[in-house]
């Protein structure tokens, strides 16, 4: 009795395993005939394959025609973009240029009866360190802007993480359009080799100098530039007329300088002294002790001179370090392009901003004078480069089957964005260098200038609005002629070396040149302190070279 | 287990669950996770690429190297010592001072005066850090060397938090002291509340004045509480980093004089231009299990399980 149970149940269980088996056949066989007959039927319907690829072609309107009908045809009527980016007040082209992109797509898709239209949202914050590491944190978690304008230092890392798009195979297409930008930007915007972002803007760090207070000590400006571009005027007569200017009375300081970090604007010193910061060989990074040590000696001596402010680094930049330079009281300083209509925005000027008549009575400009007699003017550029989200459109529908098409439209909007007036626009109204020939032409052009100051350009109405205000104080033609006479500096440019590990050393240079400058350190303790920090941390140590030694019997001033 | 037992555990548990289920959630989880992460290469928050790869000790071992050669690595500890004594001593005593303080003077005066010491508490940090960023600034824009150049007591503005090492460490405790001071005040104010009146006014009838009532009734009452607030101000201050980073990054102290081992920890695995979480959970584990011990000492040295003994007599 004990054993009938269990075989009755395994001779149910058997019968329903082949009355399944059955069902599971008959099902199967129909479901094949159903296929075939789909198959064998499709020339017969009206039943066609919906396409989820496109092919770019160079011709711009034929391919983003293509990608409209694509996504028309797989049911999408909108697709949703963002953007981030970050800057000083007057960039903020840097995300409405993509915005301006999508809107004149959505014209070509509107002029060809195509229904898919694009919108873009905009995130735009004034530090750019705060913005990476923002992105660098929501990426992951598919959070991020699916455009990101930000430093070329950091393609590198977004690049090795798989976070932003290789766009190399989508720009062969577009080669035209490539071979406009400047050949050092586009190689900003590279690692290994591969192409990851479009060059949005550059600058040079010109060398300000105060034109009243130099006349008062019988320096000329004017012939000052050519000077320094031939390395006849070099720190050392920075220093002996800082010192006069002091002396003098005519000024409370000789220089001034930007605070809290040292990239990019005192990574100049290095270059200036014919330092190195990259080994191409190896691949590391370089503290180059030599160049590095007389720069901490420059700017030690300055401090204990009286001028250079010993606490600079932890100035304020509203309350101190403009309004120090706008209203006269130095005679040199380190600055960049953007200072030029920044000054002209920002009220630095007991209670006021800067009229540009004024900004170009009050200051000339020179190249970043060369540390010594047999070296080398420099200026720095930290180029800013579009990139795309590799999970770009992520947000929209069908992701998956047509993400290929959602990239090569975000990679089409960058190409769009970065058409010559929107790059000429963004270059006249935030005092940046345009990054293609074209848009280096445009802003030559009287024409264009008088229309973009009555704001009669093609652009989108929530752009004009957007930049309205900036458009009004900043188009002139003394700020095109500024960026016109400025952009022979790029020929001078360095760029500050694009490697995972660059930011952890320009920390500690930071803290170096603060400790200098305070007198809490010696040049030489300065030295040390940097080559024991980098070797205090074995993954950065393992990154970098630490090559020459202290010179020992050189002077400064010459 | 007889039914008795059984039924005690389920009722237990029922009561219970809500709080296992945080503690599960927001400390065993996350203590369990920081450890595993700590033994992975993760940074750049890449969880996909890093999170299964296993290093076994060589995060904590770049640690300890860094700790080893860093030249500011004595400042940190040097700086982590003092401010922990001093802001403790201060969160404390303070709070401590405050409950006694209102505890003697009218109740509606006495809100508002306690109300008064909240506000650093209720303000945001960033918002907090600036009062005092732009009060202790070293030029003359600074608050306070405004007001005394005007006074004429200096004629050239003071650095303050860049006078090492003390101006430095001066500023960082006065501004997380008074964040702190609050803390305890409520907690001795609650635990002033709950003693009995007629004690003190049987010591009043006695003759006793209002600090032989504080010192030999009202404090021995509140053992518990010091040694709670003491134990918890001393892991707060151990981890905490917010202001500090603030007033680091702002330039306002010293950067070597005003770093504490929680800002050197952040600042190693997070500030230096990279994010690497396989190094600051490592960094994390160690500040934790400092802190263990720190507060496992806190509570022998106190007589913390002499004070927990369970009541004589039935209940």
């Amino acid at each position: 009795m004990g054993y009938k149970v269990p075989i009755l149940r395994i001779a149910i269980w058997r019968g329903r395993m082949k009355a399944l088996k059955g069902i599971v056949l008959i099902v199967t066989l129909l479901l094949g005939v159903l296929a075939c007959g789909c198959i064998g039927g499709e020339k017969g319907t009206s039943q066609t394959q919906v396409s989820s690829e496109v092919q770019l072609t160079g011709n711009f309107t034929r391919d983003v025609v293509a990608i409209g009908r694509v996504l028309e045809e797989n049911g999408i009527r909108e697709v949703k973009f963002s953007v981030w980016g970050a800057g000083d007040p007057n960039s903020v082209m840097r995300v409405y240029g993509i915005v301006e992109a999508g809107r004149r797509i959505n014209r070509i898709w509107e002029e060809k009866g195509i229904n898919v239209r694009i919108t873009t949202d905009v995130y735009y914050v004034s530090s750019f360190q705060n913005a990476y590491q923002e992105y660098l944190s929501k990426q992951p978690l598919g959070q991020a802007g699916d455009f990101f304008v930000n430093s070329y230092t950091y393609l590198p890392t977004l690049a090795e993480e798989g976070y932003i798009l290789d766009i190399t195979d989508y720009a062969q297409a577009y080669n035209n359009v490539i071979e406009d930008f400047y050949p050092s930007l586009l190689e900003a915007s590279k690692y290994r080799g591969r192409l990851y972002g479009l060059p949005q803007d550059t600058e040079a760090r010109p060398f300000y100098v105060r034109r009243d207070v130099a006349r008062k000590i019988g320096l000329d400006v004017d012939t000052l530039p050519e000077k320094v571009k031939k390395g006849d005027f070099t720190w050392s007569d920075v220093y002996h007329w800082s010192k006069k200017a002091k002396e003098s009375g005519a000024t409370q300081w000789g220089l001034i300088h930007r605070k809290g970090s040292a990239h990019p604007d005192l990574i100049q010193f290095i270059y200036a002294f014919d330092g190195k910061l990259y080994n191409p060989q190896t691949g590391k990074l370089v503290v180059d002790v030599p160049a590095i040590y007389k720069w901490l000696y420059v700017e030690w001596k300055f401090a204990r001179d009286g001028l250079l402010p010993k606490d600079i680094m932890s100035w304020d930049w509203a309350k101190q370090i403009h309004p120090t330079v706008v209203e006269g009281k130095t005679l040199f300083t380190i600055g960049g392009t953007w200072y030029w209509t920044e000054w002209q925005t920002k009220k630095y000027y007991r209670g006021r901003s800067l009229k540009p008549e004024e900004v170009k009575e009050w200051f000339g400009y020179t190249l970043f004078p060369a540390g010594e007699r047999d070296k080398e003017p420099v200026t720095l550029s930290q180029p800013f480069i579009w990139m795309i989200n590799s999970k770009a459109g992520e947000k929209n529908p069908k992701y998956q089957e047509l993400k290929d098409v959602y990239h090569k439209l975000a990679f089409l909007m960058v190409v769009k964005a970065s058409d010559p007036d929107i790059n000429a626009i963004h270059s006249v109204i935030s005092a940046h260098l345009p990054v293609r020939k074209e848009a280096t032409k445009l802003i030559k052009d009287e024409k264009w200038l008088n229309d973009l100051k009555n704001l009669k350009v093609d652009l989108d109405e929530r752009v004009k609005e957007s930049i309205k205000d900036i458009v009004q104080v900043t188009v002139n033609p003394i700020n095109a002629q500024f960026l016109a006479d400025v952009s022979y500096m790029l020929e001078y440019t360095h760029l500050a070396p694009a490697h995972p590990k660059y930011p952890a050393l320009a920390d500690i240079f930071t803290e170096a040149v603060d400790k200098v400058l305070r007198g809490d350190m010696t040049p030489e303790e300065g030295v040390n302190y940097i080559v024991q920090k980098v070797k205090a941390d074995p993954e950065l140590a393992r990154n970098v070279e630490i090559v020459g030694e202290v010179p020992k019997d050189w002077k400064f001033p010459e | 287990m007889n039914r008795m037992g059984r039924e005690k555990i389920k009722d237990l548990s029922f009561f219970l669950f809500p709080m296992i289920l945080m503690i599960l959630f927001f400390y065993i989880i996350p203590l369990v996770m920081t450890v595993y992460t700590s033994f992975t290469p993760l940074r750049n928050w890449n969880v996909e690429r890093y999170l299964f790869e296993f290093v076994g000790l060589y995060n904590y071992e770049r640690l300890l190297y860094m700790f080893q050669h860093d030249p500011t690595f004595k400042a940190v500890i040097l700086t982590t010592v003092v401010f922990l004594g001093i802001t403790l001593v201060i969160n404390v005593l303070g709070g401590l001072v405050l409950a006694l303080a209102t505890f003697f003077i009218n109740e509606r005066i006495a809100s508002g005066f306690r109300l008064l010491w909240l506000l650093p508490r209720m303000s945001p940090i960033a918002v907090y850090s600036l009062v005092w960023y732009y009060f202790f600034h070293g030029s003359e824009i600074g608050t306070l060397n405004s007001i005394l150049m005007k006074l004429g007591v200096i004629s050239q503005p003071i650095p303050w938090g860049q006078i090492i090492p003390w101006g430095a460490w001066s500023i960082l405790i006065f501004v997380n002291g008074l964040v702190g001071v609050s803390f305890g005040m409520i907690v001795f104010t609650s635990a002033l509340n709950q003693i009995p009146r007629e004690l003190i006014i049987a010591a009043r009838v006695d003759g006793a004045s209002t600090w032989d009532i504080s010192r030999k009734i009202l404090i021995p009452l509140m053992r518990w509480h010091i040694l709670y607030v003491l134990t918890w101000q001393f892991l707060s201050l151990l981890t905490t980093f917010h202001h500090i980073f603030l007033l680091v990054q702002w330039n306002l102290i010293n950067r070597d004089y005003g770093t504490t081992l929680a800002l050197y920890v952040f600042n190693t695995a997070f500030g230096r231009g990279e994010q690497d979480q396989g190094l600051a959970a490592a960094a994390a584990v160690i500040l934790s299990i400092v802190g263990i011990i720190g507060g496992y000492l806190t509570l022998k040295l106190l007589k913390f399980e002499k004070m927990m003994k369970k009541p004589r007599g039935d209940f």
